[in-house]
């Protein structure tokens, strides 16, 4: 099925882990970020989340997601670097501006944060299978209506985007100018996405229908189609990273 | 009628529904953006309309859900504006409900407070991630000349949000507000929580 999740599929140790143990890593591990705000901790993070992404087999899939947040990164350090309130030390000087030496540091940390955030993020996402970790969540307790919409998203929008060729296309054939300057551009929006919209609207209503049809409000309880999987040393590694995180957290108290 | 509040958590199927496709419409929103090469985002005319059909509860979800389906799918870092795409949400979806959607000129003003909301929600979250920046290129030059006039930080932050958000939202609710105006009524019935059932 056309879904549009970036789940790789491979056979390695971090996909046969649980979901919910890959939340919580992504949790720790942004967390830790703050809890010892230190670059070499935060290093120290950001290795050992590109160490997982290698055992995933998915480092390389990851690399297209890091590069989206290159601007915010591009633009912490130079904004950081050139004008942070608590600059002193002159590193370099390009004519008149300054480029500061804690003003780099202060960029460090935040870099290294954001990019800790996007690796923990990526190892979840390229290794998860989005109904995987929706049908944990529910057996977790999250309601099964909040799964529907998410994983009903994921098939709505490639269809929509079908949709939205489709309008182009047949208001292009009726002259619609979709290029030209800002005025024409700002002119082709409305007819654009005026029948995308209508058109989701309406089959929304068909799509109530079919599902109370089906007992989705029924409040009886709902059972899974899919066997349950067995993740083998979950407490295991759930209790390691909570471990870890207590740890930082005495660490920074009485260090 | 105090059952009925738009604050009711007993939702609709229908309303339940209207959420995957208010985030298709978000999508959608952005792409025909970048498309048509618009100096906006437009990314939460779904979000917004959904607010305006049927409250702030479903705005709300459609915000949150919107961002942590955009983190998995493609930007892990909208994820943390999850809290600001609720905010956004709860505010059109108040605004509306208290009737501030009957005119162009209303309109305008809910766009302007939904923008200032998005803001003052976005700063803290900008100062604890990313130092008060918010990694638009506009907002961030305008975030560079304050903090070079000794503006406090966070003042800068919130400034920074301000220029990225209030013209965008401004122009999404007015869209929003176009398109949902002329929605039949057979439509923009089925969402609402708050309206009255006959019973026979």
């Amino acid at each position: 099925m056309n879904t549009m999740t970036l789940y790789v599929e491979r056979n390695s140790p971090i996909h046969r882990l649980d979901p919910l143990v890959k939340l919580l890593y992504v949790a720790a591990s942004i967390l830790l970020t703050y809890i010892l705000p230190e670059p070499l901790y935060i290093g120290g993070i950001l290795f050992v989340t590109f160490l997982l992404l290698i055992i995933g087999k998915v480092f390389r899939n990851s690399l297209p997601i890091v590069t989206l947040s290159m601007f915010l990164i591009f633009s912490l350090v130079i904004v950081q670097g050139f004008f942070h309130p608590d600059n002193v030390t002159e590193l370099f000087a390009i004519g008149p501006l300054v480029f500061y030496e804690e003003g780099l540091y202060v960029a460090l940390v935040l870099v290294m944060r954001v990019l800790v955030m996007v690796g923990a993020f990526s190892l979840l996402i390229l290794t998860t299978a989005t109904d995987e970790m929706v049908e944990r969540l529910i057996k977790k307790g999250m309601s099964p209506k909040i799964g529907h919409v998410i994983l009903s998203v994921l098939q709505l929008i490639p269809q929509m985007r079908a949709t939205m060729v489709k309008i182009t296309d047949a208001q292009r054939s009726r002259g619609v100018e979709t290029e030209g300057d800002l005025l024409t551009r700002v002119k082709a929006f409305f007819p654009l996405i005026g029948p995308v919209v209508l058109n989701s609207l309406n089959e929304t209503k068909e799509r109530s229908i079919a599902l109370e049809m089906r007992g989705f409000d029924s409040p009886m309880k709902k059972t899974f189609l899919n066997e349950a999987k067995q993740y083998p040393h979950n407490k295991l590694i759930a209790g390691l990273i909570t471990g870890i995180v207590i740890l930082g957290i005495v660490w920074r108290v009485f260090g | 009628m105090n059952k009925n509040s738009m604050w009711s958590l007993k939702l609709s199927t229908a309303a339940i529904v209207l959420i995957p496709a208010a985030i298709g419409i978000n999508y959608i929103g952005k792409l025909f953006a970048s498309l048509l090469r618009l100096p906006l985002w437009l990314d939460s005319i779904g979000t917004v309309l959904a607010s305006m059909l049927a409250g702030p509860v479903i705005g709300a979800a459609a915000g949150i859900i919107n961002n942590i389906i955009f983190g998995i799918t493609a930007d892990p870092i909208s994820t943390v504006y999850a809290i600001t795409s609720a905010a956004i949400g709860i505010t059109v979806g108040v605004m509306a409900y208290k009737g501030w959607i009957a005119s162009v000129q209303k309109a305008v003003v809910v766009g302007l407070v939904t923008g200032f909301v998005a803001a003052l929600v976005s700063t803290p979250l900008n100062m604890i991630f990313w130092g008060g920046q918010t990694g638009n290129i506009w907002g961030d030059a305008f975030y560079t000349f304050l903090i070079s006039n000794d503006i406090p930080q966070w003042l800068a932050s919130f400034g920074d949000s301000i220029v990225v958000d209030v013209p965008d939202k401004v122009v999404t609710v007015l869209i929003s507000y176009f398109i949902f105006k002329g929605l039949p009524n057979s439509l923009t019935n089925i969402y609402r929580q708050d309206s009255e059932i006959e019973v026979i």
